[in-house]
């Protein structure tokens, strides 16, 4: 066994077919008033949204960076294009998306995924969704499912009503710089009592060199309501610097449950800050599943507001850092109201020097009797170079509260290897097989599709070393 | 600030009694060499509007080395604590064990406490953990002290004591005398 097992991570990207750009509108690269304005009078958007998004570049220009987390100094926000559209039109039917964009997903196999049980498909190319189909019977319960842009236009109150109410602009730099100029994205809306049975599924692709995206996705589900909501990227390779910097506000209300899944595989130079918020509230269930596979540096925490007695959170994440990767992720749990419970599980693997950080937070506020959190995060060091941190942050203002917090970091077991090596399996294989059952508790929440997807990743890259 | 240098096989334990005093408490240990161990036990009685922060580093920057750091704290009345913890594993430092843990016992309602237990690992080949609690007095427990005959206030205590008993046992005797006078409130 003198074989060194093969880089679980490719360097090469699988997914990494690159289509021609389309043609459309786009603004010239970097960030002012004219340009946001520019986007706004595109989109023929209503004049208090032109007046957020100029008051969000404010206060993106006058926020600080984030002086915590991963290395950002890469960033060059005057050499980045906010706003391309890729196509003019929008396309209801399968058969009428342009095939370039049809072969793209082929790829990812979306039409089958479709096929089988998929509710409706909002395809993301470049800064639009240019694909749109949601089945008759969720139209029928009065489901709303359509690109934000749409949202706007159709769904003016229903929209304003809610629209920046759980990430304010004031949030973060990144969601400011978002608020700014959004474009695209996936607005659902869920009526009392109706139970979406198949997960809303949406694709994301960036295609433009050079180009931001900056979706923004917003969900409402009513009283009583259910919703599973997917959203997956895979991204192809081009050669300078990108900016994802995506903002997701869901409000879960009573006794609704909302679960929002994600897996994301940005190309490698990819900076994907993502601001992730649910307001639950009381006996509601709000779930995050964030699976981070991709890009250059990660920085999502996905949180959960815990506003009603008795709400429920729960956040389960996955990093994966490769070669040159920093994925700093985490989770957030605020409970602000009596008997809330909230989980947060972190699972992450490091190789080839890449670097995951747990960073999360579990506050407590005075009052909130009877609240209950558990927080687990695990990590697995595939090799020397690689590293990895844990940033938990308890706060616990109330005395009637159980918290808990549990986390190791080790690499893999060598009992563990001997032993399955002792019954024939490559080191490869073995490896493979550890680090599939160290990320399973994950992975098994996935729909299939996906968790195909990811377990193919890492064995796939396992393959070489075989024999 | 403390900060201790732990040569190579040296073992070290350093224990830490607050009841008050000071609002802040900041120690860094370095396993300097192989073989270096450091065990930092600290008991935090907090009362009134008392209040600490607590800083521990440790950075393991040799093979082999060894850190246990156990923080366990009751809070009554207004009382609050800030654990700021790091343990830092430098790339090399093979063979490594490394555990903290905080504990939070909150006796009162208006008691406070921030924990933030932190891990910065270079190297592979190590076994690191942390663990922390925040809770309170539980009610079964105290309901079958008291289903015996005890009152709730020396039920109570009995419990206080049990959480902290581990820590105790493991003080000089000096600093034991003293927690366990502290604790007869």
């Amino acid at each position: 066994m003198s074989k060194k097992p093969q880089p679980i991570i490719k360097d090469g990207y699988e997914f990494g077919f690159h289509k021609p750009e389309g043609t459309g509108f786009r603004t010239p690269r970097g960030l002012n008033r004219q340009i946001v304005e520019a986007i706004s009078h595109y989109k023929n958007e209503p004049d208090w949204m032109r007046q957020f998004r100029l008051q969000a570049l404010m206060m993106f220009e006058q926020k600080q960076m984030p002086t915590w987390g991963a290395d950002l100094s890469g960033i060059d926000f005057d050499n980045i294009y906010y706003y391309i559209s890729p196509s003019q039109k929008k396309f209801r039917d399968w058969k009428d998306v342009p095939s370039d964009i049809k072969d793209t997903y082929d790829k990812i196999g979306i039409p089958e995924a479709e096929k089988k049980f998929l509710a409706g498909v909002g395809a993301q190319y470049d800064s639009e969704v240019v694909y749109h189909n949601l089945k008759k019977q969720w139209e029928d319960k009065g489901v709303i499912f359509v690109d934000t842009d749409t949202a706007l236009q159709k769904y003016p109150e229903i929209f304003r009503q809610y629209f920046g109410t759980v990430i304010p602009i004031s949030d973060n730099k990144f969601a400011a710089l978002n608020s700014a100029v959004w474009s695209g994205g996936s607005f659902v809306y869920v009526p009392a009592g109706v139970h979406v049975e198949i997960p809303l599924q949406a694709y994301f692709r960036i295609n433009a060199a050079n180009m931001g995206q900056f979706e923004r996705t917003l969900i409402i589900a009513e009283e009583g309501s259910y919703v599973h909501y997917v959203e997956g990227c895979t991204a192809p390779i081009y050669t300078t610097d990108s900016l994802h910097s995506a903002v997701v506000e869901i409000i879960v209300k009573k006794g609704a449950r909302v679960r929002y899944t994600t897996i994301q595989n940005w190309s490698n130079n990819v900076y994907n800050l993502v601001t992730k918020r649910m307001l639950v509230e009381e006996e509601g269930f709000g779930e995050w599943i964030d699976g981070n596979l991709g890009s250059k540096i990660t920085m999502k925490y996905p949180s959960v507001i815990l506003n009603g007695k008795g709400a429920k959170g729960e956040v389960l994440s996955l990093a994966f850092a490769g070669k040159g990767q920093h994925q700093d992720a985490g989770g957030k749990a605020i409970h602000l109201a009596p008997y809330t419970t909230s989980t947060i599980t972190s699972k992450s693997v490091s190789v080839h020097g890449g670097r995951s950080s747990y960073r999360g937070m579990v506050k407590i506020i005075n009052g909130a009797k009877g609240s209950k959190s558990f927080v687990r995060c695990d990590a697995l060091l595939l090799d020397e170079l690689s590293r990895s941190d844990t940033y938990p942050t308890n706060i616990v203002n109330e005395e009637d509260v159980t918290l808990g917090h549990e986390a190791s970091v080790s690499k893999v077991g060598e009992e563990q290897l001997f032993y399955l090596m002792s019954r024939g399996l490559s080191e490869a294989q073995a490896t493979s097989m550890i680090v599939n059952g160290f990320i399973e508790p994950i992975v098994k929440e996935l729909p299939l599709e996906y968790a195909v997807e990811l377990n193919r990743l890492i064995s796939l890259s396992m393959e070489g070393s075989v024999g | 600030m403390h900060e201790v240098i732990i040569k190579k096989n040296e073992e070290r334990i350093i224990p830490v009694l607050w009841t008050g005093e000071e609002t802040e408490l900041s120690y860094s240990f370095i396993l300097s060499d192989r073989g270096a161990s450091i065990k930092f036990i600290a008991l935090l009685l907090g009362k009134e509007n008392q209040s600490l922060t607590l800083k521990v580093k440790v950075v393991h920057s040799a093979p082999e080395t060894k850190s246990n750091v156990v923080i366990k704290s009751a809070l009554s009345d207004m009382a609050k604590v800030d654990i700021d913890g790091l343990v830092k594993i430098d790339p090399g430092a093979k063979g490594t064990q490394a555990w903290l843990a905080a504990h939070l016992l909150l006796l009162s309602e208006k008691a406070k406490g921030r924990a933030v237990p932190s891990l910065e690992i270079l190297e592979n080949d190590i076994k690191a953990g942390h663990a922390t609690t925040v809770g309170r007095i539980n009610d079964m427990e105290m309901f079958y002290l008291m289903s015996r005959g005890l009152s709730s206030d020396v039920a109570r205590k009995l419990i206080v004591q049990g959480f902290l008993q581990s820590m105790i046992a493991e003080f000089p005797k000096h600093l034991a005398e003293k927690a366990e006078k502290k604790l007869s409130f």
